[in-house]
């Protein structure tokens, strides 16, 4: 065997390896980079400090409806601030970037970005390197450490979960429940009206402090909000252009 | 080959070390067993620090193993044939290091029968993605780059003599694997770094110069730990013959390298002192007078930097076997060093997302026994690899390329020759 047939024959290999891995490519290529479908909807929260009372309801709604394990909050409320002798809280669910830095980082596409703005999570392609974990600013995701088996503590007794327990070693995340979102639109409601279409934690809200809704009709209850009302957003410095708006507290 | 085997185990030395190697390698699998079980719950890794011991480890034996992409290189493409001996251990010690890290990450991921997703399901933007496509490929290249010397291996010959023949024509392409060597070293080397680098959520990370401190150290800190390790088998085992002519001249190479690194290391820590910024200024005071300082300092800089320049670059004392060996362990232990602090500083200092006023949280990490373990275990089967590979593998051994070394004044004669071909072993 001369040295050139080595050569071509090493070149054909290098040649047939890159055709198979672009087929290969070719056929995961239903998440593309950008966002995924296209949607006329594009959706948000507006969560009122003024109204937020700290009472942890959203949390443990979200905990009950996602089947969160006990150590993980995908809707944390934490202490924010006093204004006058007030306390202010801040529930911090996934702020669903528009420039999701744990998109990007992702190694396997398993977060990827639906077209009406939630972050996605594929719990089915993740292989829990938690890098997504370190370029999230919000600590929006949790690590499932060990295997969650056994009652939930969260879901009451006359309800059970709407979603699939995530198995061990995986991150995860709120989800805006979109399948609360998909399974009312099917039903021609409209989601942050609705309750059926609604998320949860912004259908148990006791005070009415969270509101969902569709951006892109300026009639609905955010896009009027943000209209009316100053709002912040966390973290601008980062520039991901969050989808949660917040109202700050007054001083009453 | 028993026969060998049983000489080379009654030597009380050498039988001892390889007890005491195999009992580590045992600890580490009851250790991997325990995390296979449970998950990563038996490490003490939080949603805060996600990474810890095992990402040092992998990011210490990946940068530690680019002796065999730079050595190669040089033998191959730029053509200073009498490196070839080295290139035959630096390309050893990095399979062994490729191995250790991906053991490392077999554990350290929450899915690890997933671990192929990396190659099936592409995000292009994502360098950790980059990382894992160049890690796997290169890992096949140094296994191609192997192969031919584990068909050297007296026993392969007299066994599999076919199959030994078709092994070594593989050297034929050597210098095809070193162009894709040295591409995907290139690109995954300095990406670990840019993995830190892009993530604008930590800013003791955040900044470019993170990518090139890192592909720039693990060369140096590759070629010391080869040249390190053939010094060391030439001591301990007489299977290990080494040219110290050729050690010589790459350790006064890597005494100008180390000069550079410290040069671009120097300017990378004075621009973080320019201004306060939340988080960035924090991981400073945190390398320079914190939790940090003993290993930015001492180890980092004094050993890692300024005594190996020092003793590559001062004739006498590079010429000195035991202190020209103590110069590479040092530069060695200086990679590491800056590894297991990248990875740390950035972890420790997390930012809140609290409105109007960013707040630093300080958050602590140390690893659970399993995690210790399971390092151990890794660490063990590197060196029992090694070890193995001294004595059956002879890969230290620079008498393979003793007539090169008389020739190379006469470069250009050999350069239009065909590929030498390796003399067959000529046994004990």
């Amino acid at each position: 065997m001369t040295k050139k047939i080595e050569r071509r024959d090493f070149l054909k290999l290098l040649a047939a390896g890159a055709v198979t891995v672009v087929g290969v490519q070719q056929k995961s290529a239903t998440q593309a980079s950008g966002p995924v479908g296209s949607s006329p909807h594009s959706w948000a929260m507006v969560i009122d400090q003024n109204l937020c009372t700290g009472c942890g309801y959203c949390t443990l709604a979200c905990q009950a409806h996602n089947d969160v394990p006990p150590e993980i909050e995908w809707t944390p409320v934490i202490f924010d601030r006093k204004v006058g002798d007030r306390d202010v809280f801040l529930s911090r669910p996934c702020q669903h970037c528009d420039h999701a830095p744990c998109i990007s980082v992702c190694p396997v596409k398993a977060s990827y970005k639906r077209a009406d703005g939630i972050v996605m999570m594929d719990y089915d392609r993740c292989i829990g390197c938690r890098y997504c974990q370190m370029a999230c600013p919000y600590q929006a995701r949790a690590f499932n450490w060990e295997e969650f088996d056994g009652d939930n503590p969260a879901v009451p007794d006359f309800g059970k979960p709407e979603v699939e327990r995530r198995p061990r070693g995986v991150v995860e995340k709120c989800s805006f429940c979109y399948h609360r979102i998909d399974r009312g639109l099917e039903h021609g409601m409209t989601p942050g009206v609705d309750t059926f279409a609604s998320p949860a934690c912004v259908v148990t809200c006791p005070v009415d402090a969270r509101m969902f809704g569709d951006l892109n009709d300026p009639h609905s209850n955010v896009s009027e909000t943000l209209e009316n009302n100053a709002y912040f957003q966390l973290r601008p410095d980062m520039g991901n252009d969050t989808r949660v708006y917040y109202l700050p507290a007054r001083d009453a | 080959m028993m026969s060998k085997i049983k000489r080379f185990l009654k030597s009380a030395a050498s039988f001892l070390w390889i007890v005491l190697l195999s009992g580590g390698v045992m600890a580490g699998l009851w250790a991997g067993y325990q995390v296979m079980t449970k998950g990563l719950i038996v490490t003490n890794l939080t949603d805060l620090i996600p990474w810890g011991l095992w990402i040092g480890i992998d990011l210490s034996s990946i940068a530690l193993s680019a002796g065999a992409f730079s050595l190669c290189a040089v033998v191959y493409l730029v053509g200073l044939k009498e490196y070839e001996p080295v290139a035959r251990t630096a390309t050893f010690i990095g399979f062994i290091g490729y191995s250790m890290a991906m053991l490392c990450l077999f554990m350290d991921i929450g899915q690890p029968l997933r671990f192929w997703h990396g190659f099936v399901y592409w995000n292009v933007h994502s360098v950790l993605w980059e990382v894992t496509m160049c890690v796997g490929l290169y890992f096949s290249v140094l296994m191609l780059e192997v192969l031919p010397i584990i068909a050297e291996m007296d026993w392969m010959q007299r066994v599999f003599p076919k199959l030994a023949q078709k092994a070594k024509s593989i050297h034929r392409i050597s210098p095809f694997l070193a162009i894709l060597g040295l591409s995907f070293s290139l690109l995954h080397q300095s990406s670990l770094g840019a993995t830190y680098g892009v993530l604008q959520s930590r800013p003791a990370w955040y900044r470019p110069t993170l990518a090139v401190l890192f592909i720039y150290s693990a060369v140096l800190g590759g070629i010391s730990l080869t040249v390190f390790a053939s010094m060391l088998a030439s001591r301990v085992s007489k299977k290990a013959k080494i040219n110290d002519q050729i050690l010589n001249s790459l350790t006064r190479a890597l005494g100008w390298g180390l000069l550079g690194y410290l040069y671009i290391r120097f300017w990378d820590t004075f621009s973080l002192t320019y201004n306060y910024q939340p988080g960035r200024s924090e991981s400073l005071t945190m390398l320079t007078s914190g939790t940090l300082s003993f290993n930015f300092w001492i180890l980092e800089i004094f050993l890692g930097a300024v005594v190996p320049i020092f003793i590559f670059l001062k004739g006498k004392w590079r010429e000195n076997p035991t202190t020209r060996m103590f110069g590479l362990l040092c530069a060695v232990v200086g990679v590491t060093a800056y590894r297991w602090d990248t990875n740390m500083v950035g972890q420790m200092i997390v930012l809140t997302y609290l409105p109007r006023e960013i707040q630093i949280l300080y958050t602590q990490y140390f690893p659970s026994l399993i995690e210790i373990l399971a390092g151990v275990g890794v660490v063990s089967y590197g060196f029992l690899a090694f070890t193995l590979g001294v004595r059956f593998l002879k890969i230290v051994d620079h008498s393979i390329a003793e007539p090169v070394i008389e020739e190379s004044h006469s470069r250009e004669k050999e350069r239009h020759s065909q590929p030498r071909s390796l003399p067959n072993p000529t046994g004990d």
